[in-house]
């Protein structure tokens, strides 16, 4: 259910829209509004108790029959409503973060770049604040466009892959399904190797190749990215991570399903990965910041890890 | 049954849309019925405070009300002035209409993903001819703000409003209480950042969203600082993250791993068939990145940044005190 304030605007525009389309069909209206039939039907029964002027009587005449709309009375009160300073500045926003979306085709860019003048010129004092507000995109520009062209012309990829949680090279064939950008930029494809869905960081890419085979991916739900890009499965292994305070960066990096306090101002932290071992670069890294207490596995090789590259800094190691 | 308030919000917005002269309270009240029944059923003080939260709400929106203080007999007046409240003619192509449908989508916070789409109504009820049928669905740029503290923070940036929260330096073990003039939101790597004056330090300062605990509390009083033209939120931060350095580091890397530290190198040459050295920047939190490689990457200089992943390897063998 959309609240009041989003509600309240939405009627406005809704009467501006209706005085140039008499007879306008329902399920076009909700679709050019971006809403289903039912939240619009639920706008028509206000509207007719708002009335235009004051000392009553002058209520709006819209009725419908569920299929057309139809406004009997049509006044003039329905002009196009300036835009108010959030909606400029959450418009504007978004809009230069993907004009400046490395990769993005050179016509959307332009297109972009043209629609945000106009905006600023038409929001005028409104698109002051839009200045407070910056967003970055950050994409591999050239494998962005090469992942780009293979999702418009259906086409399947080869990927030289470098996957962080085992440290190393894998070659993979991808089905392509879509170019997430959330900070850096994501392909979300489907991997015959592993035969599933799998998220592919762009600057992890070392080679890409568009093969001649059409993409052919499985029919799939898209997935909800609300909570994170990576969304853990039910039945996957848990994860306990013990952090110190200057470890509590790992809650903020990694989906998680709690993380509790501890008195020395770290933090406990429970997961699921699907491959704890590929956990290992995090143990290394957290070094005395932090530790994984289980499973045993990934800090039992990243202590191995340790001492194996400790070895390269004895006294008279071969490589200094 | 109480008046929806969508129903009250759009009849006050309509009454003041549609009148010529300021309008009264007293008219207001006996125009509108929500209005009636709030002051028949509560009292002066129920309508009032309603009336007030009414109007901040259309503002909210977009509108300007005008405030005559003394139209009416010394009354206060209110009134939306249609020219002061019309959009101006906005003629954008096909093209344009359909890169800010794309670009309207992005948002992911609730707030936001209002505003740009009442900004998309409010241009296609203007005659902007967006597409029905999506183009580039397979493109999805995202912005979330999962913060707690993205929305008082913007809110409070927008209207030049002091601020206080509670906020946990990295690697503190306790959050300690900040005043801040808040000037400036960024968002980078999927994280937001805030710039603004601290006014305990005096000084400007970059905050974390993810680091303030609890809530963002709204003081009263203005600025005390100017607010500065431009604030580069995002050199502070990236400069923080370790780019933008001056100095370099030599190490030497297993050929073939370590792919994303063989990316960074300025400089390649070979040492032996297994081995490459690589000349990288060397900016802050280096050693945590070298680290997390173990044993493909071996430390040449300088000797700063080699002890450091030392001290790490050190802790993780479980060789340290």
């Amino acid at each position: 259910m959309s609240n009041a304030i989003d509600q309240t605007r939405r009627m406005l525009s809704l009467v501006t829209y209706l005085r140039e389309r008499p007879g306008a069909e329902v399920a076009e209206v909700a679709r050019a509004f971006g809403i289903s039939e039912r939240e619009l039907i639920g706008d028509l029964n206000v509207l007719p108790m708002c009335g235009t002027s004051f000392r009553g009587g002058d209520l709006l005449d819209i009725d419908t029959d569920g299929e057309r709309i139809w406004w009997h009375n049509v006044d003039d009160v329905a002009q196009p409503l300036r835009l108010a300073a959030d909606e400029a500045t959450a418009l504007l926003v978004a809009a230069r973060a993907v004009a400046g979306l490395p990769g993005l085709r050179e016509r959307d860019r332009q297109a972009l770049t043209r629609a945000v003048a106009k905006i600023e010129d038409a929001a005028g004092e409104s698109a002051e604040s839009s200045a407070r507000v910056g967003v970055t995109f950050e994409a591999e520009g050239q494998v962005f466009a090469d992942i780009d062209r293979a999702l418009s012309e259906g086409r399947l990829i080869w990927l030289r892959y470098w996957s962080h949680g085992r440290g190393g090279m894998t070659e993979r064939e991808v089905d392509p399904i879509r170019l997430v950008t959330e900070g850096h930029t994501y392909l979300e494809g489907w991997c015959r190797v592993s035969e599933d869905r799998r998220i592919f960081r762009l600057d992890r890419i070392a080679e890409i190749k568009i093969l001649d085979e059409p993409a052919n991916p499985p029919r799939l739900q898209p997935r909800d990215l609300s909570a994170g890009l990576v969304s853990p499965a039910a039945d996957d292994p848990e994860v306990v991570i013990e952090v110190a305070p200057a470890g509590r960066w790992v809650a903020e990096y990694y989906t998680h399903d709690a993380a509790e306090e501890l008195p020395d101002g770290g933090l406990r932290i429970t997961l699921r990965s699907a491959d704890p071992s590929g956990l290992r670069p995090l143990a290394l890294r957290l070094g005395r910041d932090g530790r994984i207490v289980s499973p045993p596995q990934p800090a039992e090789q990243a202590r191995l890890a340790a001492i194996a590259a400790l070895e390269h800094y004895r006294d008279g190691a071969a490589q200094r | 049954m109480a008046i929806a308030k969508a129903e009250r919000l759009m009849n006050l917005a309509l009454c003041l849309m549609n009148t010529r002269r300021p309008l009264s309270k007293k008219e207001l009240r006996e125009s509108i019925e929500a209005y009636r029944e709030a002051w028949q059923q509560g009292s002066e003080d129920a309508f009032n405070r309603m009336f007030e939260r009414d109007k901040d709400d259309l503002r909210e929106l977009g509108l300007v009300i005008d405030v005559d203080e003394n139209a009416l007999d010394g009354e206060i007046g209110y009134l939306a002035r249609r020219d002061r409240n019309r959009l101006p003619e906005i003629a954008l192509d096909a093209e344009e209409a359909a890169a800010l449908t794309l670009a309207a989508r992005v948002w992911q916070q609730a707030k936001m993903s209002g505003a740009a789409s009442g900004a998309l109504q409010k241009l296609r009820a203007a005659g902007v001819p967006f597409a029905e049928e999506r183009e580039h669905t397979a493109l999805e740029p995202r912005i979330p703000a999962r913060e707690a503290a993205f929305e008082p923070l913007l809110v409070a940036a927008r209207d030049r409003r002091p601020v206080t929260f509670e906020y946990r330096k990295a690697g503190a073990a306790q959050p300690e209480q900040r005043s801040v003039e808040p000037w400036a939101l960024e968002c980078w790597r999927g994280h937001w950042y805030l710039a603004g004056y601290d006014r305990d330090r005096q000084d400007a300062r970059v905050f974390r969203l993810s680091r303030i605990v609890g809530k963002v509390r709204s003081r009263a009083g203005t600025f005390t600082g100017a607010v500065p033209e431009h604030v580069d939120v995002r050199a502070y931060v990236s400069r923080f993250a370790g780019e933008g350095a001056t100095t370099t580091a030599t190490v030497r890397l297993r050929r073939g791993a370590a792919f994303p530290l063989s990316t960074r190198a300025l400089a390649t040459r070979p040492v032996d068939p297994q081995w490459d050295e690589l000349e990288i920047p060397y900016g802050n939190g280096l050693g945590a990145d070298l680290a997390e490689f173990g044993p493909d990457v071996i430390v040449i200089g300088p000797d700063d940044l080699r002890a450091d992943v030392i001290e790490r390897l050190t802790a993780v063998a479980g060789l340290g005190e």
